[in-house]
């Protein structure tokens, strides 16, 4: 516990950046007593809003996790735990002290990595390096990552790893701030995001708090995430994931006589926060009726739901209005009859095909071809779920007889793998065969294109991707283009069935449910507002809308209208070979080695959320 | 950064929807049998090391959906290919006979010397079984291209399949390795493959049937 009070701090400094584990290895005009003692390496910011670096031993530092001095709670890194300088300043405080050592970034002229990113070495006098640091987790890049956004640098030709700095770079980089909070509690709970989010709150950065709105979401909904299939601290690593992507050098380099200028590459503004709204309630979906049933708000009841769900007791319910089964404005009266026309609808095409005798199948070989298509699949499809487990399930029988009667329903389309998987979650809420074909009906009348025979429906959507990860981290998308997966074929199940096979059912639900507006929306709704699975996925898609060199293919694929400022879909300082060569198939993702495909793996969490 | 493998082969399933791929891939990387298995859309791709002849071998095995529809995206993966898997299922007659066009598949999409090796898969099924192994063996022979039955079911011939389309792609690799490093001058190290001196013949006369 603190036993000293805070006027024994000389100075109000804050930390903005701290690293643990390094080593002071050289100091010029230090005793040679000062070396090899482990400690912090920090970036702080004085008084003043002057920063410097500074180095401090670790036996200055004491943990006090229980402070309330939230001035002095300083977050760092690689400890995973508050620490404060506030703590049991002894007597030889004023000695430890002196042996802190601190270079103002505005004499900061030249600074380098060496040896692995293990070594670090900084001069404010061209031709000494005054002190050097060894980073003992390798991981100086990280430092120099952050520092990079107070000073103005760029590399040397002569070495890569020597860094000049060109002017200190006052304005403060939210992203890297966070991204150096968010690493934190990669191997955390929820306590510590709990920590986290009170200590934004006390400082004075409400845009970092903005950037990272998702962070609520854990807490806030901290309890459903870890219901589900994903848990805590998967989704804070996506989010690490995202943050560094996002934050991943936003700089190009370009040549100078003395050393390459590394300038800032047109990025996204902030992240705007998009609070999520409250479940559509029983209540207010009742009331949203008039007294025959009707439902006239249609673009308004859309809205609602696309912004905070529905409550599950009426899922069913809304499901088969948002899939096109029931018409908003029918009376309760049309509905039953509805109801019951399509109820025989569907009951005369599947007879269709049950009354096909054994003969006839054996001279119908496109029929027999897509019944094949659909028992392999049915006996596939999540079987792991209770509903759907176990020999001679019943439901496996509902299963295929929905899909068989959609062949019939629909039989130039047939069945295509994938059907199986959108349907399971249908037949799952609505347990009743003819709603469940109805409402699958509608479904794949959105996502129809999904299924194309030649799958330009896939190419387009994927070619689309890449465009806008090209343009939102363009890092990124240069990444895989490098590694032969610009053709973005690594998100080919994701898009084709929505998400479905990476998802919990009870995730699947929230998101579907968003899916089926989103051609409402796009239509009718555009230029008002325009929706995603969740906050920050809408976040982002503020974020690209309104960054200053949004150009129209971006703007398109949004689904806006062009401006017809630029239409060029490649311009030639694009960092990604064209990708219409690449959809054809002419790269393959074969060219990776495995390193690298794991880095893709991770690509695949990420991606969903930031591009859906 | 130092590798742990001397060699990586990138290898390939291909064959209609239902034979096994999944399945034989499963049983290769993680010795077990799932019957409850999810259809592969698109692609995926599992790893695993093996040592042959005192050398690790890194597999790097991709697996493709069978359907047809998925055809456009699953033959952008053939040509990085050094071996490819041909799957039909003796219980599927279908199944078999369109062997051939995925043979077909490969000629068009594949570097013209991919090692190829059939399987013959759920060979545990004997009660259902609607090809016979002749059948399978004489298609082979057509083609020459090695053939096995196997059960991913009951672990028959998996490991086999794979050790041996590895040690072809190896034998294949060194041989090329020799021919571009005369005699006695052996570097040691896995050298790329010159497109240049490949003799497309060569590996025909070795293929037989097992
Ligand atoms: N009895 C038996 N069943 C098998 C064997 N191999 C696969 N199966 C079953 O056959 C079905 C299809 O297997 P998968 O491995 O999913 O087939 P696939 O070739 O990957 O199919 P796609 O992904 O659709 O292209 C599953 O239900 C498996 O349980 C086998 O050796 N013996
Ligand atoms: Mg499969």
């Amino acid at each position: 516990m603190s036993s000293s009070s805070v006027e024994d701090i000389p100075e109000q400094i804050k930390d903005l950046f701290t690293q643990d584990g390094v080593l002071l290895k050289a100091c010029l005009g230090r005793p040679v007593t000062d070396l090899n003692a482990i400690g912090m390496l920090c970036i702080v910011q004085n008084t003043d809003g002057t920063k410097c670096i500074e180095w401090r031993p670790n036996d200055l530092i004491t943990i006090d996790s229980d402070t309330q001095d939230h001035e002095w709670a300083v977050v760092n890194t690689i400890g995973r735990r508050q620490r404060t300088l506030s703590g049991n300043l002894t007597a030889d405080y004023a000695t430890a002290k002196a042996r802190i050592i601190k270079i103002p970034l505005e004499d900061l002229k030249t600074f380098r990595v060496t040896r692995n990113n293990q070594q670090m070495q900084f001069s404010t006098k061209p031709g000494v390096w005054q002190t050097t640091f060894y980073f003992q987790h390798g991981n100086a890049e990280i430092f120099v990552a952050y520092l990079k956004n107070h000073v103005k640098s760029a590399k040397t030709r002569h070495d890569r790893n020597t860094y000049m700095v060109v002017e200190p770079n006052i304005e403060s980089q939210v992203l890297n701030k966070s991204f150096a909070e968010l690493d934190i509690f990669t191997e955390n709970t929820t306590d510590v995001v709990w920590n986290l989010v009170s200590n934004f709150k006390q400082r004075p950065y409400e845009t970092t708090l903005e950037a990272f709105s998702k962070l609520t979401d854990i807490v806030y909904y901290g309890n459903e995430a870890t219901n589900g299939k994903r848990d805590v601290s998967e989704e804070v690593a996506e989010l690490l994931t995202k943050s560094m992507s996002a934050m991943d050098e936003a700089t190009t380099v370009t040549r100078n006589d003395e050393y390459e200028v590394i300038s800032v590459k047109p990025t996204l503004p902030p992240r705007p926060c998009i609070p999520r709204g409250t479940p559509l309630s029983t209540e207010k979906w009742d009331a949203l009726k008039d007294t025959q049933g009707r439902i006239t708000e249609v673009d308004g009841v859309k809205q609602l739901i696309f912004r905070g769900g529905v409550a599950h007791s009426i899922r069913q319910s809304v499901w088969k209005y948002l899939l096109d089964y029931h018409p908003w404005t029918m009376t309760h009266a049309e509905i039953r009859a509805h109801q019951k026309r399509k109820t025989e609808e569907y009951f005369s095409m599947k007879l269709q095909w049950r009354s096909m005798t054994d003969g006839q199948e054996s001279r119908f070989s496109e029929y027999r071809d897509r019944k094949s298509l659909v028992e392999k699949d049915v006996n596939r499809t999540d079987r792991t779920h209770p509903f759907f487990a176990g020999d001679n399930n019943p439901n496996l029988v509902v299963l295929q007889d929905i899909l068989m009667t959609y062949v019939m329903y629909n039989f130039d389309l047939g069945y295509v793998q994938g059907m199986s998987d959108i349907l399971a979650p249908i037949l799952l809420l609505l347990n009743n065969e003819v709603d469940s074909f109805w409402c699958f009906v509608g479904f794949m009348d959105k996502i129809v294109s999904n299924f194309d025979m030649d799958q330009a429906g896939m190419k387009n959507q994927l070619l689309q991707l890449q465009q806008l990860l090209t343009f939102a981290s363009p890092d990124l998308a240069q990444h895989l283009a490098q590694k032969d997966s610009g053709n973005m074929y690594f998100c080919f199940r994701w898009l084709l069935v929505w998400y479905k096979r990476e998802f919990s059912h009870r995730d699947i639900f929230r998101l579907l449910q968003v899916r089926f507006l989103l051609s409402a929306l796009q239509s009718n709704l555009l230029g008002k507002q325009l929706g995603f699975k969740d906050n920050t996925a809408e976040g982002i898609y503020h974020q690209i809308v309104s960054a200053p060199h949004l150009n129209d293919q971006i703007r398109v694929i949004l689904g806006h209208q062009p401006l017809n400022i630029s239409t060029s879909t490649q311009s030639d300082d694009d960092p990604v070979e064209p990708s219409t060569s690449q959809v054809n198939g002419e790269k393959s993702i074969l060219g990776q080695d495995v390193d690298e495909v794991m880095y893709t793996r991770v690509c695949r969490k990420v991606t969903p959320n930031i591009l859906t | 950064m130092a590798k742990t493998y001397d060699y990586l082969f990138k290898l390939l399933l291909i064959g209609d929807s239902g034979v096994g791929k999944t399945s034989i891939l499963f049983r290769f990387s993680e010795d077990a049998f799932n019957i409850s298995f999810i259809s592969t859309i698109g692609i995926d791709f599992k790893i695993r090391t093996i040592d042959l002849d005192g050398k690790k071998v890194k597999l790097q095995i991709w697996d493709t959906a069978g359907q047809e529809r998925f055809r456009t995206i699953t033959t952008a993966y053939y040509r990085g290919s050094m071996g490819i898997m041909l799957v039909y299922d003796v219980t599927n007659e279908k199944s078999f006979e369109n062997i051939k066009n995925w043979i077909r598949n490969i000629e068009e999409n594949a570097s013209a010397d991919v090692e190829k090796m059939i399987l013959g898969n759920k060979c545990d099924l004997d009660a259902k079984r609607q090809v016979s192994k002749e059948r399978g063996e004489q298609l082979a022979v057509e083609y020459q291209i090695k053939f096995v039955e196997t059960s991913a079911k009951d672990s028959l011939n998996v490991e086999f399949a794979f050790y041996t389309l590895a040690r072809d792609i190896k034998a294949k690799m060194e041989k090329k390795q020799e021919a571009s490093n005369p005699p006695g001058g052996r570097s040691g190290v896995q050298l790329k493959a010159n497109e240049q001196n490949r003799k497309p013949t060569s590996w025909l006369a070795r293929c037989s049937v097992l």
